[in-house]
C-alpha cells in the first residue's frame, strides 16, 4: 500500500513550495494593499535578494547572516526606488506606476549581469539544515523542513505586527484614509516608504531563503513573477490571510498537477488565474472591488 | 491631428528617419567589400545571458587557433565578426541576416539555441552561405532540413544519447527512468537512448517531461524513488541541470539510483554551481579535457594558458574544430571564397587530427563523425578539482540522416 | 494629406539607397510599428493597458505561417496571407476581450496576461505547430500569380499593408468612436450615466487593436521566413508597451517611432555593448517619469507645440 506514503511525500513536496511562494507574494500583496502598486518588479527584489545572499556568504561564509543582510539591502533598495521614482507618479496614472516598474525589470536584471556575470551560482543552505531526514519510507532534505516551518513563523510575526502593533495600525490608517492620518499629524509619505521598503525587504528574504533550492541567476525574477501574481490574485491583493491560504493552495496544486497531470500542468497556473479574476477577481480574502 | 501636430509629426519622422538612416547605414555603408580583402568569418553566439559561457567557449577556442596562424591564411587576413544573438530567435535571426546582407560574411558559424538554427536554415540555404554549425544540436539539420551549405562540426542530439543507451544496459543496469524538459529536443533525446536501450533487454519504468526552467523538480524525485529505478536517464542542461543535480542528492536520490545523461548535464558551465553533489554523475560525450591524445594535451595547456587558468569544455573543442576546418578548407583553396562550390568541396573533405580524435564529416550528413561517445564519470582529481573523467568509450558514432538527401 | 504622400514615397524610394540589411530594418520597424499602434490604440484611447497584446500578434504569426506552408500553397496568396490571420485574430480578440472586458486596471492586465500565457503554453507543446521551434520555412505569398520573393515587389507589399493599417487605426481614433473611447478613458462612469454601452465600445476597441496586431504577427511571419512561441510570450506584450511608451501614448504615429527606437537600440546598441538592456530599461523608466508625452511629445515641447 504505497499509496498514502507517496500521497503524503507529495503533499509534504506542496508544502514546501507553498511555503516558497508565501515569502515570495507576501512583499507583493503588501505593497499592493497598502498602496495600491503592482510592483512588477516585484520578482527583481526577489532576485536582489538572492545576490545579496550569495554576496554575503561569499564574504562571511554564514547562511544566517546572508539571510539577514539579503532583506535589509534589498528593504533599502526598495525605499530608494519608491522615494525616488514612485513618489512623483502618485498624482499620475496608477498605471504609469506599473509600467515604471516593468522597466525595472530589465534595469536591475542587466545590473546583476554586469557585476556577477549571467552564470548560474549555488546558495549552500547552512550546514545545520543540509542533510535528510527519513519520515517512514520517505527521504526529505532538513533544509525544506525548515522552510515550512520558516514560512509560517513570518507568516504569525507579520500578523502580530500588523494587526496587534502599533506601527501596523499607524500602516493600516494610512492605507484606509491617507489623509486624515496625515491630519493626525503622520507623515504618511514616510509610512508609504517604509511600507514599500518593507515589502520589498520580504521580496528580497524570499530569494535567498530559496536560494538552496532555486539558485540564482540574473533572471530569476521574471520566471518567478507570474506565479507570485498568481497566488495574490487567488487569496486576493493586499490580504496577508490571502497570501497564505493562497499559496498552500497554489503550492499543492501545482505539485500535485506535476505528479497527476504532467501534460497541462504548464497551462494549469494560468487557468487558474484566469477563472478566480472572472469569478472572483477579489479573490479568497481580499476587499471587494471599488 | 489638427494641422500643426502633424507637422510637428512630420518634422519628428523626418528628423527621426534620417537619424535611423544615418545611424543603420553608416558602419555598413562604411564596409568595404573586395577580394584579396580580408576573409570574414561571422559568429552568431549568445554574449549575454545564462548561455553566454557556452559562447565565450567556442569564441575563445576559434580565437585561440586563428592567433596560432597569426590571423592570416592563404596571404589574407582573417576577420571575425561577432553578433550576439541574445538566445532569442527574432534577434538571432535579424543578426544572421545582418551578417549575410550587410557584412558579406564568406563563412557563418554558430548559433547555440537549437531554434534560432531552425529559423535561420533557410536564409542561409537560399542565400547559399556557407554555415558551420558550432553547436546546436537539432537532428533535423542532419536529417529532413539539411542543406549543402550546412556543416556542423558540434553533435547532433542523438549522437551523445544513443549509445549510452545500450552501456547502461550492459555495464548498470536495466531499469531505468527517463526525464527531460517537455520540448521536441528533449523528447527525441529520449528516444534516442530507447534505440540501443531496448534491444539491450532494457527496460523504462517510467517517463516524465517537467516544463523547461522549472525550479521545483521535488513532484517527480519522488515519483523516480517510487518507480523502483535502479538507474536515471535525464537530459538537463543550464539552469535546469543546477537545480535538477542538486535536488537529486537533497531528496537522497544520489546514493541509490545512478543518474546518467548525455554530457551537457555536467559540462564546466553548470559544474561549480553543482559542486559535490555531481559527483558519481555518468555522461555521454565527445569530450573531456581529460583524454590524453598529444593533440588534446597541447590544446589544454595552450587554452590554460592563453585564458589564464580556464580549462576547455566540449564547446570549446568544438570551436576549436570550426576554427581548423575553415583555416584548413580556405588553405586547401588557396583562399578563393568566390567559388564557393569548391569551398564547399573543400569543407567536406577536411580530415584532421584534433582533441576529440579524429575529426571527419559525414558525407551523408554533413555533420560530424564523432570518432568516440565517451562514457565519463564526475570524479574529484587533487590539484584540478572536478572534472569529467572517462571511464569506456563507444567508437564511430553516426547520425542516421533519415530523410536527408545531399546534395539539396 | 501632401506630409502622408511624401513619407509614403520615402518609405517606397528607402530600397532604392540602401542596401539588404537596413531595408529589412526598416520593415521590420513598420511591422511592429503598427503592433505598437494597435496597442496604442486600447491604451491611449481606450485607456485598456493590455498584457496579452502578443497574443493576437502570435496569432496572425501562427495562421499565416500554417496557410502559407500547407501543402501545395493550397490556401496561398492573399486568402492565407492576410484574409486567414486577420479574421483568426479577429476571432481570438473577441473570445478573449469577452471575458477581459468584464474586469478592469490591474485585473485587466492580469487577465489579458493569463490568456496569452495560455496560448504561449499551448503553442510550445504542440507538435502541430512545431512546439518550441515554431513553424519555419514559411514562404512569402504570392499576389497576382507572381511569388513576392525577396525583393522590392516586397517592399512595395509590406509598404501598402502597413500604410493601409496605420490609416484605418487613424480613421478610427478620429470617428465618433474614436472619440467615444476617450471620452471612457476620462470618465467611464460618466459615459455609463450618460447612456454608451461602455462594455461594448471597449470591446470593439479591444477587438480593432486585435485585429490589426495580428495583421502584424501574420506580415512578421512572412518576413522572417518563420514564427516561434516567442510571438506568444508574455515579452513580446511588454516589449509593445515599452514602444508606445517611448513613442508616445496617445499619439498613434509615436507608436512607430517607439518602435523604431526599440529595435534600434536592441540591434544596434547590442553590436557595440552587451549592456543594451541596461539602456532600454533605463531609458524607459526616465521616459515614463519625465517625458509621459514619449518621443512625441518630447517633440511637440521642444518645438514649441502643444497638442
Amino acid at each position: 500500500m504505497s499509496f498514502l506514503p507517496d500521497l503524503l511525500g507529495q503533499a509534504l513536496n506542496g508544502l514546501a513550495y507553498g511555503a516558497l511562494l508565501f515569502l515570495l507574494s507576501v512583499g507583493l500583496t503588501l505593497i499592493f494593499g497598502m498602496l495600491d502598486i503592482v510592483n512588477l518588479a516585484h520578482g527583481s527584489f526577489y532576485m536582489l535578494g538572492a545576490y545579496a545572499g550569495l554576496a554575503t556568504l561569499a564574504v562571511t561564509g554564514n547562511f544566517w547572516l546572508a539571510a539577514l543582510a539579503a532583506p535589509i539591502a534589498v528593504g533599502l533598495i526598495g525605499a530608494l526606488v519608491e522615494r525616488g521614482l514612485l513618489r512623483p507618479l502618485y498624482r499620475r496614472s496608477p498605471l504609469d506606476q506599473v509600467l515604471l516598474t516593468f522597466g525595472l525589470i530589465y534595469l536591475f536584471e542587466d545590473l546583476i549581469k554586469w557585476g556577477w556575470g549571467g552564470r548560474i551560482r549555488s546558495i549552500s543552505p547552512p550546514p545545520v539544515f543540509s542533510g535528510r531526514v527519513q519520515l517512514g519510507g520517505l527521504t526529505f532534505p532538513t533544509y525544506r523542513l525548515f522552510v515550512i516551518g520558516f514560512g509560517l513563523l513570518v507568516a504569525l510575526l507579520l500578523w502580530l505586527l500588523i494587526e496587534r502593533t502599533r506601527l501596523g495600525a499607524v500602516i493600516r490608517a494610512g492605507v484606509y484614509d491617507a489623509e486624515m492620518t496625515e491630519a493626525l499629524g503622520i507623515d504618511v509619505g514616510r509610512v508609504f516608504t517604509l511600507v514599500f521598503g518593507f515589502g520589498a525587504a520580504l521580496g528580497g528574504l524570499s530569494g535567498v531563503i530559496a536560494g538552496p533550492i532555486q539558485s540564482a541567476y540574473p533572471s530569476m525574477g521574471v520566471s518567478v513573477l507570474i506565479p507570485a501574481l498568481v497566488v495574490v490574485v487567488v487569496g486576493g491583493l493586499g490580504s496577508l490571510k490571502g497570501s497564505l491560504v493562497g499559496s498552500l493552495i497554489i503550492g499543492q496544486a501545482e505539485t500535485f498537477g506535476k505528479a497527476w497531470l504532467p501534460g497541462v500542468s504548464m497551462l494549469i497556473i494560468y487557468a487558474v488565474m484566469a477563472i478566480v479574476v472572472l469569478a472572483r477577481p477579489q479573490g479568497l480574502f481580499g476587499r471587494p472591488l471599488r | 491631428m489638427t494641422q500643426q501636430t502633424r507637422r510637428a509629426f512630420l518634422r519628428a519622422a523626418v528628423i527621426g528617419g534620417g537619424a535611423a538612416v544615418g545611424v543603420t547605414s553608416g558602419p555598413w555603408v562604411l564596409r568595404a567589400r573586395a577580394q584579396g580583402g580580408p576573409v570574414k568569418i561571422g559568429l552568431v553566439l549568445p554574449y549575454s545571458g545564462v548561455y553566454a559561457e557556452l559562447g565565450n567557449s567556442i569564441t575563445q577556442a576559434m580565437e585561440l587557433v586563428f592567433a596560432r596562424e597569426n590571423w592570416t591564411v592563404a596571404g589574407r587576413k582573417i576577420e571575425i565578426i561577432k553578433e550576439d544573438d541574445e538566445m532569442a530567435v527574432p534577434t538571432g535571426v535579424r543578426k544572421t541576416e545582418k551578417l549575410i546582407d550587410s557584412d558579406k560574411v564568406d563563412i557563418l558559424t554558430g548559433p547555440v539555441h537549437s531554434g534560432i538554427l531552425m529559423a535561420m536554415r533557410d536564409k542561409v540555404h537560399n542565400s547559399k552561405t556557407i554555415l558551420i554549425v558550432s553547436n546546436a544540436g537539432a537532428d533535423a539539420i542532419s536529417r529532413t532540413r539539411c542543406s549543402k551549405w550546412i556543416f556542423r562540426t558540434s553533435f547532433s542530439n542523438w549522437q551523445p544519447c544513443q549509445p549510452m543507451g545500450g552501456w547502461v544496459a550492459k555495464n548498470l543496469t536495466k531499469e531505468v527512468f527517463q526525464i527531460a524538459p517537455n520540448y521536441q529536443a528533449g523528447k527525441d533525446d529520449m528516444e534516442a537512448f530507447r534505440e540501443t536501450f531496448h534491444p539491450a533487454g532494457g527496460k523504462v519504468l517510467g517517463e516524465e517531461y517537467p516544463k523547461l526552467g522549472e525550479t521545483d523538480y521535488a513532484p517527480y524525485l519522488t515519483k523516480i524513488k517510487q518507480s523502483g529505478a535502479k538507474a536515471v536517464f535525464a537530459f538537463f542542461s543550464g539552469t535546469d541541470a543546477v537545480n535538477f543535480v542538486k535536488q537529486y542528492d537533497d531528496f537522497g536520490l544520489k546514493a541509490s539510483i545512478k543518474l546518467t545523461a548525455p554530457g551537457f548535464l555536467t559540462e564546466p558551465d553548470v559544474l561549480p554551481a553543482q559542486g559535490k553533489t555531481a559527483l558519481g554523475i555518468i555522461t555521454g560525450h565527445f569530450y573531456t579535457p581529460q583524454l590524453d591524445n598529444p593533440v588534446n594535451q597541447r590544446f589544454v595547456k595552450e587554452f590554460v594558458e592563453k585564458y589564464k587558468g580556464k580549462m576547455p569544455d566540449g564547446f570549446a573543442c568544438q570551436g576549436y574544430d570550426t576554427a581548423e576546418v575553415i583555416v584548413r578548407a580556405l588553405k586547401a583553396v588557396n583562399g578563393n571564397t568566390q567559388d564557393k562550390d569548391k569551398l564547399v568541396a573543400a569543407i567536406a573533405a577536411t580530415e584532421f587530427d584534433s582533441p576529440r580524435g579524429r575529426f571527419r564529416f559525414d558525407p551523408k550528413t554533413q555533420n560530424v563523425i564523432q570518432p568516440f561517445i565517451y562514457i565519463r564519470e564526475v570524479r574529484e582529481l587533487p590539484g584540478i578539482g572536478l572534472t569529467n573523467v572517462p571511464i569506456d568509450k563507444v567508437a564511430d558514432v553516426r547520425d542516421p540522416g533519415t530523410g536527408c538527401t545531399l546534395p539539396a | 494629406m501632401l506630409g502622408v504622400a511624401v513619407l509614403l514615397l520615402a518609405l517606397l524610394a528607402f530600397p532604392l539607397a540602401f542596401g539588404r540589411y537596413p531595408v529589412r530594418l526598416l520593415q521590420e520597424i513598420l511591422i511592429w510599428g503598427i503592433y505598437a499602434m494597435s496597442l496604442d490604440l486600447l491604451m491611449g484611447y481606450a485607456g485598456m493597458v493590455s498584457f496579452g497584446h502578443s497574443a493576437f500578434f502570435g496569432v496572425g504569426g501562427y495562421v499565416a505561417a500554417l496557410a502559407l506552408t500547407s501543402p501545395a500553397g493550397v490556401i496561398g496568396g492573399p486568402v492565407g496571407a492576410l484574409l486567414l490571420p486577420v479574421s483568426a485574430a479577429a476571432l481570438a480578440a473577441l473570445v478573449i476581450g469577452f471575458f477581459s472586458t468584464r474586469v478592469r486596471g490591474v485585473y485587466f492586465i492580469m487577465l489579458t496576461l493569463a490568456f496569452s500565457q495560455m496560448l504561449f503554453a499551448y503553442a510550445f507543446q504542440a507538435s502541430w505547430l512545431g512546439a518550441e521551434d515554431g513553424i519555419n520555412g514559411v514562404p512569402r505569398p504570392a499576389l497576382l500569380g507572381a511569388p513576392l520573393g525577396d525583393g522590392y515587389g516586397f517592399h512595395v507589399y509590406v509598404v501598402a499593408v502597413v500604410a493601409a493599417a496605420a490609416l484605418f487605426l487613424g480613421r478610427v481614433v478620429r470617428s465618433p468612436f474614436g472619440h467615444v473611447l476617450v471620452g471612457i478613458h476620462e470618465n467611464e462612469a460618466r459615459m455609463e450615466a450618460v447612456g454608451y454601452p461602455v462594455r461594448r465600445y471597449k470591446l470593439l476597441a479591444f477587438v480593432l487593436g486585435g485585429t490589426v496586431a495580428g495583421l502584424a504577427g501574420s506580415l512578421y511571419a512572412q518576413l522572417s521566413g518563420s514564427i516561434t512561441p516567442d510571438a506568444l510570450f508574455w515579452k513580446t506584450s511588454g516589449e509593445g508597451l515599452l514602444m508606445v511608451i517611448l513613442g508616445g501614448t496617445g499619439t498613434l504615429g509615436g507608436a512607430v517611432l517607439g518602435a523604431a527606437a526599440f529595435i534600434l537600440l536592441q540591434s544596434l546598441v547590442s553590436t557595440y555593448t552587451d549592456r543594451w538592456m541596461l539602456i532600454l530599461g533605463g531609458i524607459f523608466v526616465l521616459f515614463v517619469l519625465l517625458a509621459p508625452g514619449g518621443i512625441v511629445g518630447a517633440l511637440r515641447g521642444r518645438l514649441g507645440l502643444r497638442a
